[in-house]
């Protein structure tokens, strides 16, 4: 039996995860780092469904993290994809030399 | 005093408790939050590494203050031990996660979210979500890093620790540092202050009650195959199959005793080691609650495979020449052919 105490615990440690990753996101200028904060942000959410799941003994907060590790792979194939698109035609990772997109 | 609005009356006497009790305690965790902001703030800056460190661990030793104040002790965890590792693996979590938005060379980076993954993981063990936890250490750490850390290396020159002014400028220096962190604070705040009125359960309605672990003996009437040879290795004589009452549910739980009634009316109590593993649990959910979605997850997977195997496509000019020549050559391997 988990309290809501120790339930509180795990869902501030989320809240800083995310708050990290936003942070990382605003400040970071590296698209590939970039991207890497939003997985961060993933880890936050997915420490959060997991904690719900099992102070409510419901397995669907470990299914959701099914749901997001799928929705963090498929991000990661596109994402990379369009970054090294855009340093084959930049020779850049700065996310600000990418601010135009237009030719 | 008299007040006749009941809302002002509700806000005047809980604001009167506030100060008579715990004035300050109601400060203190945003306190926290902007001891951890500043400490970002400083450790997000361009400054020598000593500095850098040493404000992540002030960052951390706020986040574990924060912590502090919104769990209350160690003992609100099943046993010590599970406590003790709940403050090592979230510490760690956080640390490498500052360390990681922190660092100059992205590569670290990625390396230091492998470390944040393996924390989590480490979290997830102790919430007994094992199959997650090893889901996210082979899906995130063993694909999805190394898929950034592939692109990484194609993208990134090389660059040799002695000399940190080859690291390119957009890696150095941060984006408006103290917008972001203004943000992130703000944000930090609104999630703790939700935390901690949302899991107190002493307010009526606010958070249900800790789930009850006997709903797990519903999965295994399901699992029809597995409990009737379960139960033929407790009881070889049982009489298969149990009784049923009205709703369909053969297995029967009085307080702590779990039992099944056969046809003659003997009955068999069920031992804990015959509830249903995690794994089998997450299993279950997953196609029993969510099919759908267990099809559009294939689906957006099959998508971004389409979708990377386009966008990353090298398109390759061809010159008039050498488009009749490979036209010559097709042309002539099929008269080759036939």
């Amino acid at each position: 039996m988990m309290t809501s105490s120790a339930l509180a615990g795990y869902l501030i440690v989320s809240g800083l995860l995310l708050v990290i990753g936003v942070v990382g996101f605003l400040v970071r200028r590296n698209l590939i780092v970039m991207f890497l904060c939003t997985e961060l942000m993933f880890q936050g959410a997915a420490i959060a469904f997991i904690a719900m799941g099992r102070y409510l003994f419901d397995y669907s907060g470990q299914v959701m993290v099914i749901f997001i590790l799928t929705v963090a792979a498929a991000e990661a194939a596109l994402a990379l994809a369009l970054v090294v698109l855009m340093h084959r035609q930049g020779d850049s990772l700065d996310a600000d030399a990418f601010s135009e997109l237009t030719e | 005093m008299d007040i006749s609005c009941p809302f002002l009356r509700f806000i005047l006497d809980s604001q009167l408790k506030k100060t008579h009790t715990h004035y300050m305690d109601m400060f203190l965790p945003y306190i926290a939050c902007l001891t951890f902001a500043l400490a970002l703030y400083a450790a997000l800056r361009p400054s020598p590494i000593t500095v850098r460190v040493g404000m992540i661990a002030v960052a951390v030793a706020a986040a574990g203050w924060l912590l502090g104040l919104v769990a209350g002790s160690l003992s609100v965890f099943a046993d010590a031990s599970q406590g003790v590792f709940f403050v090592i693996f979230s510490l760690c979590a956080i640390a490498s996660a500052l360390r990681m938005i922190t660092h100059d060379q992205p590569i670290y980076s990625a390396l230091f979210f492998v470390l944040v993954v393996i924390a989590t993981a480490g979290l997830f063990v102790l919430l007994e979500a094992e199959f997650m936890a090893f889901a996210l250490v082979i899906v995130y750490a063993g694909a999805i890093l190394i898929t950034y850390m592939f692109v990484l290396m194609l993208a990134n020159q090389a660059t040799s620790q002695d000399e940190p002014d080859t690291q390119a400028a957009y890696d150095r220096i941060p984006r408006e540092p103290a917008a972001a962190v203004a943000v992130g604070f703000l944000l930090l705040c609104l999630i703790s202050g939700t935390v901690i009125k949302g899991t107190d359960i002493s307010i009526p309605g606010n958070l249900p009650a800790p789930g009850n672990p006997q709903a797990q003996w519903a999965t295994l009437e399901h699992l029809s195959v597995q409990f009737e040879r379960e139960v033929a290795e407790l009881d070889p004589d049982f009489a298969w199959p149990p009784v049923s009452d009205e709703a369909g549910n053969s297995i029967h739980i009085e307080g702590t005793e779990v039992f099944i009634i056969a046809e003659d009316g003997s009955t068999l109590m069920l031992p804990d080691s015959m509830l249903p593993r995690n794994t089998q649990q997450v299993g279950w959910s997953l196609v029993n609650d969510f099919p759908v979605s267990l099809e559009l997850a294939g689906v957006i997977l099959l998508m971004a495979m389409f979708g990377a195997a386009i966008i990353a496509r090298r398109a390759i000019e061809l010159g008039e020449q050498e488009k009749r020549r490979v036209l010559l050559g097709e042309v002539s391997k099929s008269e080759d052919l036939s």
